[in-house]
């Protein structure tokens, strides 16, 4: 990608993610746009969105590719590694490459670089001085992520953290719990809907999820809403 | 009756409205006969009279625990009613220690429905009466469905009374998330709702001493499938 092309595409993104604060939107489905558009334009491999859930653990709500392998390599990184690192002191954390991570992350190290994963960047969803989650970027070569491409990271960091939680309710704690619930409920309906056609179709876990998205995309419905249709029977994929 | 019956199950269903203790009154109700007992017994779980109507209820249930045999048993090993109209003049079962043992008891009709969920054997609704009785095919259909329900609510106390129930559910994210995955392959496989399936994977588990997230991944990977035959659901080996 040209400077130029990725400059358009960074416009398109951030035009596209306004839109769609302003038309009504599915958290999910917003949050997926947001970890592709990251990859995409910021060279990175794969990237991930973790929130945190009720007992403070934090869980992956959307990701570049729905292998279990990259699912199970961030919940390593949400326990030992940058990204939990990133939640806990709501700062970004760097960790330009991996076989030099400290000791204490040693699974997340063994995990990450089992899956060809060398650099890994984490900057926290933060709201002031809440932080509700972290933005996971996976690269397979070793290095720093560019400053531009830092800050482009946390402008989508930020938009992806006013897009979980409505401005109307920042100032009321609970509400911004239940609303992270809410947006890690429709996930667990995601994973349901998985199963469901990865057995009606014969297909794997992974395949599905494209299955199902690909339905949303095609029907205009949020992805949230097919997936739960798919779990009450009411369509069939 | 129909009325009747509809709030039976409804009662069945609701933990606040009915206390466990309680669990044997709306089988009273439907059946209209005043001596019924629910108890868990069998390979899964203890035996336990959890509801008793009457002295004379808990004492059947007792005499049958001590002797291991008797309608309860015949009813759970054989996952079908039993209907004994006469004890003394037209007994239709062989239990020779049973029979004597109520002898000196107000009991000559006895009836057993046996208490399952899926595949889980998990225990029996008694019901006698002090004089020969009959039961309509239609107040045998009605006391098979209550007996299903009840079910559902063993299953969760016996689930609940596991002393550390970690031991069924490694609580990680990532686990969650295989969990709900083979949720939703077990809802398409049986047509059942989620919960339900849920119960399902926990009551395997529990019968299994495993983690959910074994039977999770057993599942996904083909290795336990459930099946439905007529009514009644089995694992597929």
């Amino acid at each position: 990608m040209t400077t130029d092309e990725r400059e358009m595409r960074i416009v398109e993104a951030f035009a596209t993610l306004a839109d769609t604060l302003v038309d009504g939107y599915d958290v999910v489905e917003l949050l997926q746009s947001l970890v592709e558009t990251c990859a995409e334009v910021l060279d990175v491999d794969a990237a991930g969105i973790m929130l945190a859930n009720d007992d403070q653990e934090l869980e992956v709500v959307a990701s570049t590719s729905e292998t279990s392998r990259l699912i199970e390599v961030l919940q390593l990184d949400a326990e030992a590694g940058p990204c939990m690192t990133s939640f806990a002191t709501g700062r970004p954390v760097a960790c330009p490459d991996v076989t030099e991570a400290p000791a204490e992350w040693h699974a997340f190290r063994a995990g990450a670089l089992a899956l060809g994963v060398r650099a890994v960047h984490a900057v926290p969803l933060r709201l002031r001085t809440t932080v509700i989650g972290t933005l996971n970027l996976f690269s397979a070569h070793a290095g720093d992520l560019a400053p531009t491409h830092l800050r482009i990271a946390r402008a989508l960091a930020d938009v992806a953290t006013i897009g979980i939680l409505h401005e109307r309710t920042l100032r009321e704690h609970e509400v911004v719990r239940s609303q992270l619930q809410r947006a890690i409920g429709s996930r667990e309906v995601i994973e349901q809907a998985k199963g469901v056609v990865s057995h009606l179709r014969g297909i794997s876990i992974d395949d599905a999820f494209g299955v199902i998205r690909a339905y949303a995309t095609d029907n205009r419905q949020p992805l949230s809403q097919v997936a739960r249709s798919v779990v009450e029977r009411r369509i069939a994929l | 009756m129909t009325h009747a019956f509809d709030r039976a199950l409804r009662a069945l269903a609701s933990t606040e409205d009915v206390p466990d203790g309680d669990l044997s009154r709306p089988f009273c109700e439907v059946l209209r006969f005043d001596g019924v007992s629910v108890s868990t017994f069998g390979a899964l779980v203890a035996s336990e009279t959890i509801s008793a109507s009457d002295d004379v209820s808990s004492r059947i249930d007792e005499i049958q625990f001590d002797l291991t045999e008797g309608p309860c048993w015949t009813a759970l090993s054989t996952g079908a009613p039993v209907l004994e109209e006469d004890l003394v003049t037209r007994p239709g079962h062989h239990w020779p220690a049973f029979t004597e043992a109520v002898r000196e008891h107000p009991v000559r009709a006895v009836f057993a429905f046996p208490i399952v969920f899926g595949p889980f054997p998990l225990g029996a609704v008694d019901v006698y009466s002090p004089a020969p009785a009959t039961l309509a095919p239609e107040q045998v259909r009605q006391a098979v469905s209550l007996a299903t329900a009840a079910g559902r609510r063993v299953l969760r106390r016996a689930l609940r009374s596991l002393e550390d129930d970690d031991v069924l559910a490694d609580r990680s994210p990532f686990s969650r998330r295989v969990v709900h995955q083979a949720t939703g392959v077990v809802l398409a496989q049986l047509d059942v709702s989620p919960d339900d399936a849920y119960l399902l994977i926990q009551g395997h588990a529990f019968a299994r001493r495993t983690t959910m997230r074994q039977v999770a991944e057993e599942i996904l990977d083909g290795s336990v499938r459930f099946e439905k035959h007529g009514g009644l659901i089995e694992e597929a080996r």
